[in-house]
This record gives structure tokens, C-alpha cells and sequence, in this order.
């Protein structure tokens, strides 16, 4: 456990760094899980790039149409802006199940996606709401969808010269709802068993799904989409009996582990039970909306 | 070595202090700061006895690398208050009998005052209460003492920002 | 005096030590350091069952800055250990479980001394492990090859693996089984669980130039770690000074040595100050955790629900070395009789060795194992027979003046008070308010915890008096209860009374804060002491009065006679200049009840000391698809005899339920083949202030005959019932008991599926 920590004051220093140092260099930012994985000796980095203070990546953008999020956005932001209150309640619902108070005034959700943890929080909810990633690397900037970005455990798309600036999703139309549920051995300080992100689009009758987006964080190698389940639901009633099928469609598309958290068989069981509830509470969100 | 110095702000005064890249902000403050009241367990930011305010924030010292607060500015618990102008938060722990073994008490504090400062002269629920420490572990009390203390400081820093 | 006109005692007043602990400014063990010091860690087996065929730290001692290592072969060869001597500091042929201490390294940083854990080469042989403590009963396997030579308390019964095995006989259960209305038998299971204290074991030793080294660490028991560190250095215990600076909670995984010994033998050998706290990981692996245990119980009951007979065993899963298993696996045959009438009883306790952790003496040891098992048969066999359960167990349990089961007297009984005033409080009538919402009750009774204290009390020029005891304020405020009738007894206020660190060379003996006895034992010694100080001032006071010592009280910090008095400053100051000061050695220890020896065989603790009572009552709701558990509401009813001070006693009882909601819901050391699979705070899950509800406390008080104004203990009850009130709420709610512990939403879940298939 030995390196440098350099502090950059802009994204193309960052970038300089990492190019300079590579392939000993790694970003760092909030630092809640890097410095851990250093201190458990699972990664050995010779240069730390502190990345936390550079400047134009902390800012919550809305437009007409659009959010972009900074990614050293930290998760107490999320969890107190007024923005996700309503239809996007997912990410303010995720924001406040990470850590303690402590480590979501620190952590950033930048830090949280580029670190691909098959049981990351915040993925989810930004798989369930389509985002995409502005990414800075030596060749320039790119654009990534999130869902193409993570890899595996553990593994993205991110060259390890590449930083992620900010993450874009567009506003959700009428009649749509977003919703989070996470299952854990306490009801806080918990790496999730299972967790699902849920947005659900009506018709304008109201009654059927015209859009779902889900997503299943802590139940396959990587946060992912079952789409059998979302096309499924697609011009379905929405309501308990459609939303069951779904959960169990989900449940059929996951690939759990079984591991000191649970098993395998708990963690399909929790995926179903849970798209259920996660849709059913979009739903009566939706009709909150309209009363 | 590679030390470097590092200037931070602790409790109001100015220090200077040669690090190493690899120390945690909770090295800083323990070994060559001496603020022992910010205490050491987990390491891994799950146990919260090394909470600090970073700016303000609560955050566990024990993961935050030193170099990183440069020029930033860092409350302990003896920042807050001493024996003799007792921190209303530190009043109502003891008032209310929420110290037992007391090792995570500095950290609770601290956690609680961050969360209370949120939203100067706000009166949490008990709920909000228990959600806002839960990143602080604390093996003796069941916690409810816990939450009579913060909600009997937040009634009390209310009413006082109230008069004034 | 009595107890409605106290002025301290029975008030709830702020603890001594709060603003020291509130502003950063108490000093624990793990803030101690000296000039110089040197950092220890501990090598440790990365193997279950293996012999050590080598340990090469050539490499290791060239590091630069190490200072010293030590291994099995630089220090005296003896074996330690309270029941059963077969404890050594180091790994000596062989590693007998994964986290055993191999080596230990002293240098200038933690850094440089982890680096040379690295650089120490061990090679190992392995050995067949034994991971299932039933499995390690039958099999041919040792893993004390060599018990037979180790010593043992007398009362102790062992047998290869067997490291201790005590029985409790009363009447003839067997023929009561062949003739009972109807016998029940079930199994039950209970985990590995840490103590959780937050301060890590810590110790910071150094040697003086009269050979005396000193340790400040953060044990329970200073006395017995003076001892045990003695005969480890091989030094007169005059030798060894401990001193506790602070201590950040114990809960009894900081009775027995954990890290002192490595650093006075680092200290020792490299001649510096030498500082060892253990991490993380090595409480998970290698601290004293409550035992996991297998408990298998028979019982025996008429039409009525009355309990005929009951026979059971408890297997406790000792790990590598005995700890305090053999005493723990006993004292939970008292806690399977339980607060009820005996009837016939046979059971019997085995503590067997296997190759994991070691443990220790968590909290009520025993206690939450015996009572889940027994608590929840009741609830089982109620049902069954279509009873209540709390008209079952009102039906059984023990009156005033009854027999206990090592045929012993029950005195000061409020079992009954208990179960009404839970019941009551929890909403009995109404038991299954809604679907999926259940409410349960448990039972049990519990020692006062005997042994001797010691203190000696001065009297100040300025009228305040200092305690000086040898026990460890561990947190309880034990220690401001016992300042409490100090003060009460000198006519005194709180803040009169200072209270002095622990130092063994200093303080009169204590048997240290363990079990349920702090305030009760430290509180008798209070009492006495002040009585010789009243019988100093007195007399002193006769010769300035010119009064008669018959007359004389005290009142206000003044000796009153008539309408004459002098204040106790004066007297000191008085005594300073003609009698060497006013100061007092009180002393004080709780006999044995009496009871039937033929009852009880090879038990280190035949018959408890000033029982109390307790009854625990919850509402809780489960998630019909996962299986959470959800508390809404959970009351305990708890005799302490007298509340010295009924905030602390509250303190108490929330700390003690929220540590059994973690280990009836979420807590359990995970072994996979001999490796702790969650050695840190991520997996190990400790309750978070979101998963303990607002625990409601009913103080009961039936005053007890031996403690102070009638105290009793308080200190471990309190983690007793949860896992059985909540394991009986659950099957309230769902209809089926989840017979292990931890009672995980994924367990409760199965047992849902299984009843609904």
C-alpha cells in the first residue's frame, strides 16, 4: 500500500494524469469504496487521481426534457433536491438506502456506476430510466448508454483513462411513475440482496402499460433489464395479475448467486415478489398523480 | 517517503501536518493532531465511531484519505463543545441518558448535528432521527435513548433560534 | 433507611463519567499511547487442523523497522484457561482453527508490521478438521490430542473432545415420559455471535525498571487478566499492573485476555512500549463470540398443560479451545428449567471442542440459547393443546418459596407480576390483530452474579468522598449506581463522590464487570464502607460535640446530634491532622444459596445467587412473500429488586433487547469449511438504529434479601427472551417456528413454503 495521490484541477489534467501513469493510475472521488479496496488489498494502485473536486461535475441539470446529473453528484444531493419527489422518486429512493448519512455526504454516484458492483444501488434506477454517460477520455468525449457501459462484475466499457462526467436521462412523459425497493438483512447499512427500479408508462386510458422499464440490481453478474418481462407487460392491464407474470418472467431472466447474503433460490423468489410491488406502487403513484 | 503537507482547518485553528498519501483523515486527526476524540473501529465506514464534519457534513474519517481535504475545514467533537459550554446535543446525551460505554457518542453527535444543521431549526421526526444515525452503530443503548437526546437538542436549538 | 425517602439512590441522575465521554475527552484503551511505542500484529493460521512443520521469519525480522518477533518458541511453554487449562498464546505443533495466533511482530509502524506478517513463512501440514460439533463427539479425531494432561477445575467432566458435560437430576423423568398424556420433542439451533462491542481489544504494554510491566487495555476483568498474564510471562502477579484507562463496551467478550498478552511479550522483547489492537477481522475471526449451540428437549405434560417432565441436552460448540464453554453449556440447564416448577427434570450439557473459534462468555452466556429452545416448546406444545401460552406458563410457573431445580429456595418471585404486566402492556387479548401480525411472549429467570468486591472510600478535606474500586465501568453505570449509595449512605449529593480509574496495584480487589453484579456487589462493598466512615466520623465527632454517638446521624453532609453538628469536611480535615485521614475498606461477597448436591453433577455454578425474574412480550408483523420481520412493539417486564437508577436500568434492558433482536433476526458468524465467511461489519450484521423499535421498559421491583436496598441483577436479562418472544410472535404470525437462529427473512420464508405445501 504504497502510491501518490495527485489532484488535478481540471478533467483534461485528470485525463494527462491517467494517460501518464497508466497502468498504475486510478481515479478516485469519494473514495468509500476505493479506499477499502485498497486497504483489503484488492487493488494496489501506484497513483491515485483525486478526481473529487474537479470542477462542472457536481451540478443537476434539468432541461425542458432532460436531467444531466454530474457525476461527483453526491447521493445526500439526490436524496434532498426537490426534483426527484415526483416521477423520478426512484433515484431519491436509491440515493437514501446507500451507507449511512456519512457516506452518502461523500460518495458519488459516478463513483457508483464506474464501480459496476452487480449490487450497486443507483444503477437501477438509471438502467430504469434509459440514462446515458458523457465520458471524457485522451480521444476526446463519447457518449455511452448505461445499459451498454457495464460489462460484468466489476467491468465496464471505461478505459482506465476515460472518466465519466455526467449522466443523462430524458423527463418521463404523462402518466408514468418510477419506483425503488431494495431487500436486505437490516433495514439500513445493507448491500442489497435484491433490488429493483421500476417505470412504468400508462396509456392514455390509463389502464394499460405502455412503457416499463425495469431493472434487477444484486441478482445476476450485472444490473440488468429483463426485457421479457417489460415487453410482456407492454399493452397488458396494468394490475396484480399482469404485474405477477412480470415479476415472474424477471424472476425466470436472473441469475442469482447464492452467498453469505442468501441463496440463490431466496434472491429469484425476492425478484419476483419485488418487480410486483415495485410496479404496484408505480401504479398507485400514477393514479396519485391524477387524483 | 513521499510526505507531503497538508493544511487543514481542525476546530477553528489552522494546522500544518507532513502525510503520507495512504493516510486516512482519521490518522491525521488521532496521530498527529491529537483529537482522540474521534474514535477508531471498523475502518470500512460501517460502524461510524469516526464520523468528523468535512465542511459541515458528516463523513466517516476513517475512509477519506487525508489528501484529499486539503484546505478544507474539519469539526471534531471537541470542536463542538467542552466540559464547560456543553454543545446542546452534548447536554441532552447526557440529560437523557443516551451514553453508556460512550465510544460511539462523538461520532454520534456529530452525525446527528450534520443532519440536524440540514435544515436549521427543524424539529425531525423520531423516525427521521433514526434514519439519519443509522450509518452509526452503537452496541449498548437500543438506540431510543439515542433519539430522546437529538429530538430533546433539536426542540431546544429550535427555540433558541427562534428568540434570537 | 427506606427506599421512598432516598435521596440518590432510586433517582435518575446524570452518570459521572457522561460530560468526559460526551466532549471527546475520556480517554479509552485504544487512545493510549506512550513516547516510542512500537505497533504489534498477529500472525494468524490460514488453516483449520494442521500441524506446524515450520515458521521461518528470517525475512521478516530483515524488514527495516521491525523490532522483535515472537512465536510459540521464545516464550514460556504453559497452558492457561478458566475451566480447562488448554489454552496457549501461540500455535504450538499445530493450528487448530483459522485465525489461530501463530506469531506476533513488533514494529515502528503498523505498516511495516503487517508487512512482516507477510514475509513470516509457515509450513503447514493439515490435519482432518471437525467443523460439526456433533460430528466431533463421535469421531476418533483429537483435537486435543493430549487433554488428558491438561489441568481442569475439579468439577469439571471431560472426555476427548469433550471439553466439559454437567447434568441436572430431578425425580425420575423417564418414568413420567411413560406415562404422560402427551411428550414433545424438538430441536433447535443458535449461531456463532460476536459481542460487537465498538472499541476493538486493545492493549499498550511496558516495562519499568523494577521488571513490573504495565498494561492499560480494555478488559472487563483486570484482576483475572493480572493473573492470567502472570503465569503466561511466568512473573509474580505483583509483577503485572493492568490498568483499564476507558472501555468502549464488552458485553463479555473482554473477560478473558484477548491481546494483552501479545504486547507485554512484544514489550518484553524488544524492551519498548508496544501497542496491539485487533482488527476488524480478527474480532470476527479470532475474539471470544457467543458459542453456537445445538439444544435437543423432550418434555412431558398432563391435559393442563401442566410440565411433567422435561429431559434435554445442550451441545455448545466450544471451537478450539474450552473458553467458557464447559460453565456455559451448564448454566444453561438452569436456564431450560427455566422460572417454572421442575418436575422431573434429566438434562445435560456438553461444550465439545471443534476447530473454529474459541468463545467466550457474551452476556447472559447461555441464556437466549436455552430459552429460545425451551420458550419456543412451550409455545409449541400450547398450541398443541389448544392453551394460551401465557395461561400455560401461569399454569407452571415457580411461587414464592417453590424449589428450583438444584432444589434450592425461590425467594422474592415475581414471575408471575412479569408475564401479566407484558402481557398486558403487549395487548394480549387481541393476538393475531391482523394477517401476518403476531404477538409472542418469553419467560426466563437469571442469576445475580456472585464473587467478592472490594473498595476503599476516603473522605475529602472538602467534604467529597473518593471511590476507589478494582471494577470496570463498562458502560452500564454501574459505577455511578454504586456512587449512588455511597452518596446516599454519607448524606452526600452524586457529584461529591469521584470515582477513580481501575488499577490492579491500586484498587482492592474486584471480580470484575461481568455477569449481573457491578452495582449489586460494588454497591454492598459501598454500603459497608460506609458504615465504618459513619462509625470514624462518629466517634470523631463524639470528641467535638461532646455528644453521645447514640444520638448521632448524618444529614446534610453533617454529623447531627441533637441540635448540634459539624460537617463531614471538618471532620476530615480534623482526621487529616490527628488520624491519618478518614478513609474506609468496605468489603462484600453473596454467599450460595443452599441446595441438593445430588441434583447436580460436575456444574461450576450449582445454584444461583439472588435470582431475577423477567417476561418479554412483542408485536411484530412478516412480510406474507419474504419473510421479514417487521417489530411493531416490543415491552419487557423486569424484576431488578430495587432501581438504584431506573434510567441506566432502562438503558439496560433497550441495549440488552436490541443485541437479541440482532441475534434472533440478522447476527451469526458464518463458517464455511473453517473460514469465517463474513469477517467484517458489512456482513456481520449488527441492528442499526432502523432495525430496533422503541423497546418499552416495565421496571419491576421485588426487593431481594441480599442486595443493596434490595437490588438485583440487571445487567444480562435483558438479551434473554428476544430470540424466543420473537421466534413465538413469528409463529403467531406465519404458524411456523424457524427453529435456528438467526431467524433471516429468507428462513422464515422457507418455512412459510414449506407449511403452505
Amino acid at each position: 500500500m504504497s502510491f501518490d495521490l495527485h489532484r488535478p484541477a481540471t478533467v483534461t489534467e485528470a485525463v494527462d494524469l491517467a494517460q501518464r501513469f497508466a497502468p498504475t493510475a486510478r481515479y478516485v472521488a469519494g473514495g468509500t469504496d476505493t479506499v477499502i479496496q485498497i486497504n483489503r488489498k484488492k487493488i494496489d494502485p501506484a497513483h491515485l487521481i483525486d478526481v473529487a473536486c474537479l470542477p462542472g461535475m457536481s451540478e443537476i441539470t434539468e432541461t425542458a426534457d432532460a436531467f444531466a446529473l454530474g457525476a461527483l453528484i453526491k447521493y445526500r444531493s439526490i436524496e434532498t433536491h426537490p426534483a426527484f419527489r415526483g416521477n423520478l422518486r426512484v433515484l431519491l429512493e436509491a440515493a437514501s438506502v446507500v451507507g449511512g448519512h456519512q457516506v452518502r455526504n461523500i460518495a458519488t454516484i459516478g463513483g457508483n456506476i464506474v464501480n459496476a458492483s452487480p449490487a450497486a444501488d443507483f444503477v437501477p434506477p438509471l438502467l430504469a430510466l434509459d440514462a446515458s454517460l458523457d465520458i471524457t477520455g485522451p480521444k476526446g468525449r463519447r457518449s455511452v448508454a448505461l445499459r451498454d457501459f457495464i460489462v460484468g462484475p466489476g467491468r465496464t466499457n471505461l478505459s482506465p483513462v476515460e472518466i465519466v462526467t455526467s449522466i443523462r436521462f430524458a423527463k418521463l412523459p404523462a402518466r408514468s411513475a418510477t419506483a425503488f425497493l431494495k431487500e436486505g438483512r437490516r433495514r439500513a447499512m445493507e448491500i442489497s440482496v435484491v433490488c429493483v427500479a421500476a417505470c412504468l408508462t400508462l396509456e392514455v386510458s390509463a389502464s394499460r402499460c405502455a412503457c416499463v422499464r425495469l431493472a434487477i440490481g444484486a441478482a445476476s453478474p450485472k444490473a440488468f433489464r429483463p426485457e421479457q418481462a417489460e415487453g410482456y407487460l407492454i399493452g397488458k392491464p396494468a394490475g396484480n395479475e399482469s404485474f405477477a407474470e412480470a415479476g415472474r418472467l424477471a424472476a425466470e431472466a436472473s441469475s442469482p448467486i447464492s452467498d453469505v447474503r442468501a441463496s440463490a433460490g431466496y434472491r429469484r423468489d425476492l425478484v419476483a415478489v419485488m418487480v410486483e410491488r415495485a410496479l404496484t406502487t408505480c401504479l398507485q403513484r400514477i393514479r396519485e398523480q391524477n387524483q | 517517503m513521499n510526505r507531503k503537507i497538508l493544511n487543514i482547518v481542525v476546530n477553528g485553528e489552522s494546522h500544518q501536518v507532513l502525510i503520507e498519501p495512504h493516510w486516512t483523515l482519521l490518522q491525521v486527526l488521532r496521530n498527529e493532531i491529537g483529537m482522540m476524540g474521534t474514535k477508531e473501529n471498523c475502518l470500512e465506514a460501517e460502524c461510524g465511531v469516526c464520523t468528523v464534519l468535512l465542511d459541515g457534513k458528516a463523513i466517516n474519517s476513517c475512509i477519506l484519505l487525508a489528501g484529499q481535504v486539503e484546505g478544507c475545514s474539519i469539526t471534531t467533537i471537541e470542536g463542538i463543545g467542552d466540559p464547560e459550554h456543553l454543545h446542546p446535543l452534548q447536554e441532552a446525551f447526557i440529560e437523557c441518558g443516551a451514553v453508556q460505554c460512550g465510544y460511539c457518542i462523538p461520532g454520534m453527535i456529530l452525525t446527528a448535528k450534520s443532519f440536524l444543521d440540514e435544515n436549521p431549526g427543524c424539529r425531525p421526526s423520531r423516525d427521521e432521527i433514526r434514519e439519519a444515525i443509522a450509518g452509526t452503530l452503537c452496541r449498548c443503548t437500543g438506540y431510543r435513548k439515542i433519539i430522546d437526546a437529538v429530538a430533546t437538542a433539536a426542540d431546544r436549538i429550535a427555540l433558541s433560534g427562534a428568540k434570537q | 433507611m427506606s427506599a421512598h425517602t432516598h435521596r440518590v439512590a432510586g433517582h435518575r441522575l446524570p452518570r459521572r463519567d457522561g460530560v468526559g465521554k460526551v466532549t471527546g475527552k475520556h480517554v479509552y484503551a485504544a487512545d493510549f499511547k506512550l513516547p516510542g511505542m512500537l505497533y504489534g500484529r498477529v500472525l494468524r493460521s490460514t488453516r483449520a487442523h494442521a500441524l506446524i512443520k515450520k515458521i521461518d521469519a528470517s525475512r521478516a525480522a530483515a524488514i527495516a523497522g521491525v523490532r522483535g518477533i515472537i512465536t510459540s518458541a521464545d516464550i514460556p511453554q504453559i497452558r492457561y484457561g478458566t475451566a480447562v487449562r488448554d489454552t496457549t498464546v501461540f500455535a504450538t505443533d499445530r493450528a487448530l482453527f483459522i485465525g489461530h495466533a501463530i506469531a506476533a511482530v513488533a514494529a515502528t509502524s503498523l505498516e511495516i508490521a503487517e508487512r512482516a506478517l507477510a514475509a513470516i513463512e509457515v509450513e503447514y501440514e493439515d490435519l482432518p478438521p471437525l467443523f460439526d460439533p456433533e460430528e466431533a463427539l463421535k469421531s476418533d479425531i483429537r483435537i486435543h490430542p493430549d487433554w488428558e494432561t491438561y489441568k481442569a477445575l475439579p468439577i469439571i467432566s471431560r472426555n476427548r473432545n469433550i471439553a466439559g458435560q454437567a447434568r441436572i437430576r430431578v425425580g425420575d423423568a423417564e418414568a413420567a415420559f411413560a406415562k404422560a398424556h402427551k411428550v414433545y420433542e424438538h430441536r433447535f439451533s443458535t449461531a456463532l455471535q460476536h459481542p460487537g462491542y465498538t472499541e476493538p481489544r486493545v492493549a499498550t504494554a511496558d516495562w519499568d525498571a523494577n521488571g513490573i510491566v504495565t498494561v492499560w487495555c480494555n478488559t472487563q476483568l483486570p484482576f483475572d487478566t493480572q493473573t492470567t498474564l502472570a503465569e503466561i510471562l511466568d512473573l509474580p502477579a505483583a509483577r503485572v499492573r493492568v490498568t483499564v484507562p476507558g472501555i468502549g463496551g464488552g458485553f463479555g467478550g473482554k473477560l478473558r485476555i484477548g491481546v494483552e498478552h501479545f504486547a507485554a511479550l512484544l514489550a518484553r522483547k524488544t524492551a519498548r512500549p508496544v501497542k496491539v489492537m485487533s482488527t476488524s477481522e480478527e474480532e470476527l475471526t479470532a475474539a471470544l463470540p457467543r458459542q453456537a449451540s445445538i439444544v435437543l428437549l423432550k418434555t412431558a405434560v398432563d391435559k393442563e398443560g401442566h410440565l411433567l417432565a422435561r429431559s434435554g441436552r445442550i451441545i455448545v460448540d466450544c471451537g478450539a479451545y474450552a473458553g467458557s464453554g464447559p460453565g456455559t453449556a451448564a448454566i444453561a440447564l438452569q436456564v431450560m428449567a427455566g422460572p417454572y416448577k421442575p418436575g422431573a427434570l434429566a438434562f445435560e450439557s456438553v461444550a465439545v471442542y471443534t476447530n473454529k473459534v474459541h468463545s467466550g462468555s457474551f452476556r447472559a452466556p447461555a441464556g437466549p440459547m436455552a430459552n429460545f429452545a425451551m420458550e419456543c416448546q412451550i409455545d409449541m406444545i400450547a398450541k398443541d393443546l389448544g392453551l394460551d401460552p401465557l395461561e400455560m406458563r401461569l399454569r407452571n410457573v415457580v411461587k414464592e418459596g417453590d424449589p428450583g431445580p438444584s432444589g434450592e429456595i425461590h425467594r422474592s418471585v415475581s414471575i408471575e407480576e412479569c408475564l401479566r404486566k407484558a402481557a398486558d402492556a403487549i395487548g394480549w387479548h387481541d393476538r393475531n390483530p391482523e394477517p401476518g401480525r403476531g404477538k409472542g411472549i418469553a419467560c426466563s429467570w437469571w442469576m445475580t452474579t456472585g464473587g467478592s468486591s472490594g473498595v476503599y472510600v476516603k473522605i475529602n478535606p472538602d467534604g467529597s468522598a473518593t471511590l476507589v474500586s478494582g471494577a470496570v465501568e463498562i458502560g452500564t453505570g454501574a459505577i455511578t449506581g454504586a456512587a449512588q449509595i455511597l452518596a446516599e449512605e454519607l448524606s452526600l449529593d452524586l457529584t461529591d463522590v469521584n470515582v477513580t480509574g481501575v488499577d490492579t496495584q491500586a484498587a482492592p480487589f474486584d471480580y470484575g464487570a461481568q455477569g449481573s453484579r457491578t452495582t449489586f456487589s460494588v454497591g454492598n462493598a459501598c454500603l459497608a464502607a460506609a458504615a465504618e466512615l459513619r462509625r470514624q466520623m462518629f466517634e470523631l465527632a463524639a470528641e467535638q460535640l461532646e455528644a453521645p454517638i447514640e444520638d448521632m446521624k448524618l444529614q446534610d453532609k453533617h454529623v447531627v446530634a441533637g441540635n448540634k453538628s459539624i460537617s463531614i469536611a471538618e471532620l476530615a480535615r480534623i482526621s487529616r491532622l490527628a488520624g491519618g485521614g478518614l478513609i474506609a475498606h468496605g468489603t462484600a461477597i453473596s454467599p450460595a444459596p443452599a441446595y441438593d448436591p445430588t441434583r447436580v453433577q460436575n456444574h461450576p455454578l450449582p445454584v444461583w445467587n439472588t435470582p431475577s425474574y423477567h417476561a418479554h412480550a412483542v408485536d411484530l408483523s412478516v412480510d406474507q412473500a419474504t419473510g421479514k420481520v417487521t417489530i411493531n412493539r416490543y415491552v419487557v417486564a423486569q424484576d431488578v429488586g430495587y432501581a438504584i437508577n431506573p434510567t441506566y436500568i432502562e438503558g439496560q434492558i433497550e441495549g440488552g433487547v436490541a443485541q437479541g433482536i440482532g441475534q434472533a433476526l440478522s447476527e451469526e458468524i458464518v463458517y464455511q469449511d473453517g473460514r469465517v465467511m463474513n469477517a467484517n461489519l458489512t456482513d456481520y450484521k449488527m441492528p442499526t438504529a432502523m432495525d430496533v423499535p422503541e423497546i418499552e421498559s416495565i421496571i419491576v421491583e421485588c426487593r431481594s434479601a441480599a442486595g443493596p436496598y434490595g437490588a438485583k441483577g440487571v445487567g444480562e436479562p435483558p438479551c434473554i427472551e428476544p430470540p424466543a418472544a420473537i421466534g413465538n410472535a413469528i409463529a403467531a404470525a406465519t404458524g411456523c417456528w424457524p427453529n435456528s437462529l438467526p431467524m433471516t427473512a429468507e428462513k422464515i420464508a422457507a418455512a412459510m413454503q414449506v407449511q403452505h405445501s
